[in-house]
């Protein structure tokens, strides 16, 4: 069942590279489309089949590969990777479909697209260390030449720099499932062995550290976040809606999957190093983002610091925070995709992403009142207007990591104010005002630019005004992610933190979840 | 003695293979003093025939219940077999891509196949001989031809030059491991045996006297210059960049598997005494052949050059099984050289072609290739991104292989050193593939602009074309599809008496896996 959104995409890449000379131009295109809504269809059909009160893995496949190595093709989803899934999927098609019908070297183009869609997945589904690698990796070269060859003026630059990041992230990830598998004494990747195994503290640390830096350049966390701006800024607009949509969540899905359940005493320990260090990221990416003038800067530097809440959220490691952290990855990921198709469409139509030029846009004859409104929208939910996605979201991270670490919270909220502010002064700049001539008469907004922004925006408000429909899959993983932990050492959990140790505590908690919906209603 | 009992003793079966070889050898040279110069429409075929028949012939000495031949001189075990097996493969792939290449500049191609069949006997020997004098012949056989195929364009000053550098500092080698190998033999109480010198040296003194420590330093410059690691790599750039291409090819894959076969060898064999010595000498040069090598290929500009260093990084890499010195790591150095065959094949095969068509080796000349020629800018992407080490290509699997072994065995130092070098080499490898596909048509370079049409019916293009096509799709699936290969490698090692013994010896003497290495290296080695 899960192998298909994995070799789906592959065959039909293998389709496209395989379509004659005269087809390419019109063909590739439509290929492409078409997989990637059968892909979105059965991703839909998977979470229909997906049992809410079942908190391991669901769908599981297993076949032995290379014993030699330890490496066996194991899939499975829970409802961590279940919400990735369906998002990487939705936001492929949006990818694909946004994608201009123009664009030069269609075939190369589509099949770039439809491999990086599937390793994306694999990523998500691996249930064997080394298979997880190996599609970490996988993506590494498609997403390379996408943003080298469509990508803006400095293409070559950026995407140097996301290859060298992103495989020096992968070598610390790699040295880490390494070491944990030879330490556990098992020569096996089987994630389900090892989590069985418990190490000393002292090398869990080591390990964890290592793995927290590899995953930490993916998010990216500050001091190693600056090839993203980079990466955003040059990558064409499809290419930035799937990095920023569904390839920074491999860095937040790792360190829940890999850092947090592999090594749960590690991780107490250094987790309000974590909480700190998220707080640096929301504070420098909110800062750094009201300096910039470049929109598509601005919504990079926003990834920056609305990446950290999750890293927050993770770090404080309640059931709650848990299900906040996925809820949050699943919200910005719909959100910086709307932004950054807003973006896109802007600089499709102006030529220009420079706050300091485009003014008065959201004029209702000349400019373009729908992607502006759209991008309104988009900028509200991101700084947590109540009713949309984001406030869910950040609500449910605000309202569970709070107990655990007061001060981070509190300095972490101040970046939802600075959300507002960046992103007002982007929308009052370039929407606002009188329209100049120089920008008058744009080129006429085609279905195929909006469809895709209305299509997220839709989702947006409906789960900010639903939000349970988003948390119901990850709520009963979340909850056995924590009591697992729990159960696994019971002692020195319940010293530090006796609260949330109760088990009558935790379920109060969870139907406590549904609460940030109330005000809404 | 009576004649049953010698030709038992002889078992002359076991080199059936290289006699097949001989064969083919004679008939091309025969045939082409008789038929002339048109013999070239069928010697290539007659030799990848006789290449392919030899490794038939060696898939049925898998099983042969009594490996040692000639009083001991030649041991056909499992380990000889595979080694013998990427030889020969090696030259029969280097015979495909040959052809072309040898019939445009216009000298004659069934010497040079001679040539080439010549050292691919040397390199067969050499992989399973067991016994100095043996040695010596065989490495010998493999040098000189060696040096022949580096000067075959005689019309062409590098080539000149590449044989004269290659030939004066291969003489110097030569004659150091014949120092080396005297050294033995004298400390050794005139045993030429592998097997049996050790013994004797270990009789005579409990400590492991300082002649056999010179004499494995002798021995070790001698197989490092073999497979090109630092720091007797010197040669390897100037004869890399000024020797024809195909015999680059051979070079760096058939030689260099020679090499890495007599290391294993030899050093097993015969200095068991001083291994913590021998393993802290090898350490020293895997790490500086994969920092240097792949440092300085990101500096190179010629595609030739590049491949150079890029494979005395490569021979880094492979010197981790040797060094770690388990089951696992000597696995993994099979299954690395067996992948990094075709890859490495199907580099160069790409490469004669770009040169055939365009007579320039320069990286910047292959900008935009994409336009021009898709299934070479294809196949030269993958073979390099393989090189590389990204999934799913075959080198991904072959590398983890060496890192997990490598890991297993606790050499952190080594293995890290080799993730992050690898990550380096990714640097100079994709900066050839955004070269062929990033660039514009109108950032096209001049060589491309003027590309002629391919035209594959020109004698000796089909044959480079079934290389390249070969060598493309084992990259691709020889990683996903790996189990037959793994098995094989797991087993050629499994099966071989000497490395069994001797990794037997090595868990009874040390508890620890080489607890030299660990100390002794220059890296930080984390303390889990």
């Amino acid at each position: 069942m899960l192998s298909v959104l994995i070799w789906v995409p592959i065959l039909g890449a293998v389709i496209i590279g395989c379509l004659p000379e005269s087809m390419v131009a019109t063909r590739s295109r439509q290929v492409a489309l078409a997989v990637a809504t059968g892909l979105l269809g059965w991703s839909l059909y998977l979470s229909s089949q997906f049992h809410l009160s079942e908190p391991g893995l669901q769908f599981q496949e297993g076949l032995p590969w290379i014993e030699s190595l330890g490496l066996t093709y194991q899939l499975g989803v829970d409802g961590l990777s279940l919400p990735l899934v369906l998002i990487n999927s939705l936001l492929s098609w949006l990818a694909i479909y946004s994608s201009d019908g123009q664009i030069h070297r269609p075939r190369f183009y589509y099949i770039l697209l439809l491999i990086l869609n599937g390793a994306v997945a694999g990523a998500f589904m691996s249930q064997n260390l080394l298979l997880f690698f190996l599609f970490f990796e996988l993506e590494l070269i498609p997403l390379y030449l996408v943003i080298a060859i469509w990508g803006g003026a400095r293409r070559g630059y950026a995407a140097m720099k996301f290859l060298i990041y992103t495989a020096v992230s992968g070598v610390l990830i790699l040295a880490t499932f390494f070491g944990l598998s030879l330490l556990s004494g098992s020569s096996t990747f089987d994630y389900a062995v090892l989590q069985e195994h418990t190490l000393p503290l002292s090398t869990q640390l080591v390990l964890l550290i290592t793995l927290l830096i590899g995953f930490g350049i993916k998010i990216p966390v500050v001091p190693l976040h600056t090839w993203l701006p980079d990466a955003h800024v040059e990558a064409p607009t499809p290419a930035s809606v799937l990095l920023a949509g569904v390839l920074l969540k491999l860095g937040t899905y790792g360190m829940l999957r890999f850092g947090l359940q592999l090594f749960p005493e590690a991780w107490r320990v250094i987790a309000p190093g974590l909480a700190t260090l998220a707080v640096v990221s929301v504070l420098y990416g909110s800062f750094a983002a009201i300096a910039q003038t470049d929109m598509k800067k601005i919504v990079a530097y926003s990834s920056v610091g609305h990446m950290g809440y999750i890293l927050l959220a993770a770090a404080a490691a309640t059931p709650l925070s848990l299900l906040g952290a996925i809820a949050q990855m699943i919200s910005h990921g719909l959100i910086s995709a709307l932004l950054f198709l807003g973006v896109g469409a802007v600089y499709a139509k102006t030529g220009t992403r420079d706050i300091n030029v485009l003014r008065g846009l959201l004029s209702p004859e000349r400019g373009l009142p729908l992607i502006g409104s759209l991008m309104i929208v988009g900028a509200m939910a991101s700084a947590g207007i109540p009713g949309m996605m984001g406030f869910v979201a950040e609500f449910i991270v605000y309202r569970s990591s709070f107990e655990v670490f007061p001060v981070q919270t509190l300095l972490s909220m101040v970046g939802t104010g600075l959300t507002a502010v960046y992103f007002l002064i982007m929308i009052n700049k370039v929407f606002f005002g009188r329209l100049p001539d120089s920008l008058a008469n744009l080129p006429r907004v085609r279905w195929h630019d909006r469809v895709p922004a209305m299509i997220v925006t839709v989702l947006i408000v409906f789960l900010g005004l639903q939000p349970s429909w988003m948390t119901r899959w990850s709520q009963t993983t979340a909850v056995a992610l924590v009591e697992d932990r729990l159960n696994r050492s019971t002692t020195t959990f319940a010293e530090v933190r006796s609260v949330p140790s109760d088990p009558d505590w935790l379920s109060l908690q969870l139907t406590g979840s549904e609460s940030p919906k109330r005000p809404i209603h | 003695m009576d004649f049953a009992n010698l030709a038992a003793q002889l078992n002359a079966g076991t080199i059936l293979p290289e006699g097949i070889v001989l064969i083919t050898l004679i008939i091309v040279l025969v045939g082409d003093l008789i038929v002339g110069r048109s013999s070239s429409r069928w010697t290539p075929y007659v030799t990848i025939a006789g290449l392919l028949a030899a490794i038939v012939a060696l898939y049925f000495q898998w099983n042969a219940m009594e490996p040692v031949a000639f009083l001991g001189a030649f041991n056909s075990d499992a380990l000889s077999i595979v080694f013998r097996g990427i030889i020969a493969l090696s030259a029969a792939v280097t015979t495909l891509i040959t052809v072309r290449y040898v019939e445009q500049s216009g000298t004659p191609l069934a010497e040079f196949l001679v040539i080439l069949l010549t050292a691919t006997l040397g390199g067969m020997f050499l992989s399973g001989a067991d016994e100095l004098v043996m040695v010596f012949v065989s490495l010998e056989t493999l040098s000189i031809s060696s040096y022949l195929l580096t000067g075959y364009m005689k019309r062409d000053p590098r080539s000149n030059e590449a044989a004269l550098k290659y030939l004066l500092i291969g003489a110097a080698s030569s004659a150091i491991f014949l120092y080396g190998v005297s050294l033995l033999y004298g400390l050794s109480g005139g045993e030429t045996r592998l097997s049996t010198i050790a013994a004797n040296i270990v009789s005579s003194a409990g400590e492991p006297s300082l002649g056999a420590v010179i004499a494995l330093v002798f021995v070790i410059a001698g197989i490092a210059f073999k497979i090109a690691a630092v720091p007797f790599h010197q040669w390897t750039p100037d004869v890399y960049e000024g020797s024809p291409t195909p015999v680059v090819a051979f070079l760096s894959v058939g030689s260099k598997a020679a090499g890495f076969a007599l290391a294993i060898r030899l050093l097993v064999n015969a200095f068991p005494m001083i291994s913590e010595q021998w393993h802290f000498v090898l350490t020293a040069l895997a790490i500086l052949s994969m920092v240097l090598g792949n440092v300085v290929a990101l500096a190179q500009t010629s595609m030739k050059r590049m491949l150079a260093y890029s494979s005395i990084a490569q021979a880094g890499f492979v010197m981790i099984g040797l060094v770690i010195g388990t089951e696992a790591g000597y696995a993994s150095m099979v299954f690395y050289l067996l992948v990094y065959l075709f890859m490495n094949l199907g580099g160069f095969a790409c490469v004669i072609l770009f040169s055939l068509r365009t007579g320039t080796d320069e990286i910047s000349e292959y900008s935009g290739l994409y336009q021009k020629d898709p299934l070479l800018t294809l196949c030269l992407s993958i073979c390099l991104l393989s090189l590389g080490g990204i999934p799913p290509l075959a080198g991904f699997f072959g590398k983890i292989y060496l890192f997990w072994a490598g890991w297993q065995a606790g050499a952190y130092g080594l293995v890290l050193v080799g993730l992050l070098t690898s990550v380096v080499s990714i640097y100079y490898y994709i900066r050839v593939v955004k070269m062929m596909v990033v660039k514009e048509p109108e950032e096209m370079s001049e060589a491309v602009k003027n590309y002629p049409e391919i035209r594959w019916n020109l004698p000796g293009m089909r044959p480079l074309q079934v290389g390249l096509v070969i060598c493309l799709v084992a990259t691709s699936l020889a990683g996903i599809l790996s189990n037959p290969l793994f098995t094989l490698a797991n087993s050629s090692v499994a099966r071989t008496p000497m490395l069994q013994s001797s990794l037997v010896a090595a868990k009874r003497v040390v508890t620890a896996p080489h607890p030299a290495n660990l100390a002794q290296q220059p890296v930080d080695v984390p303390q889990l």
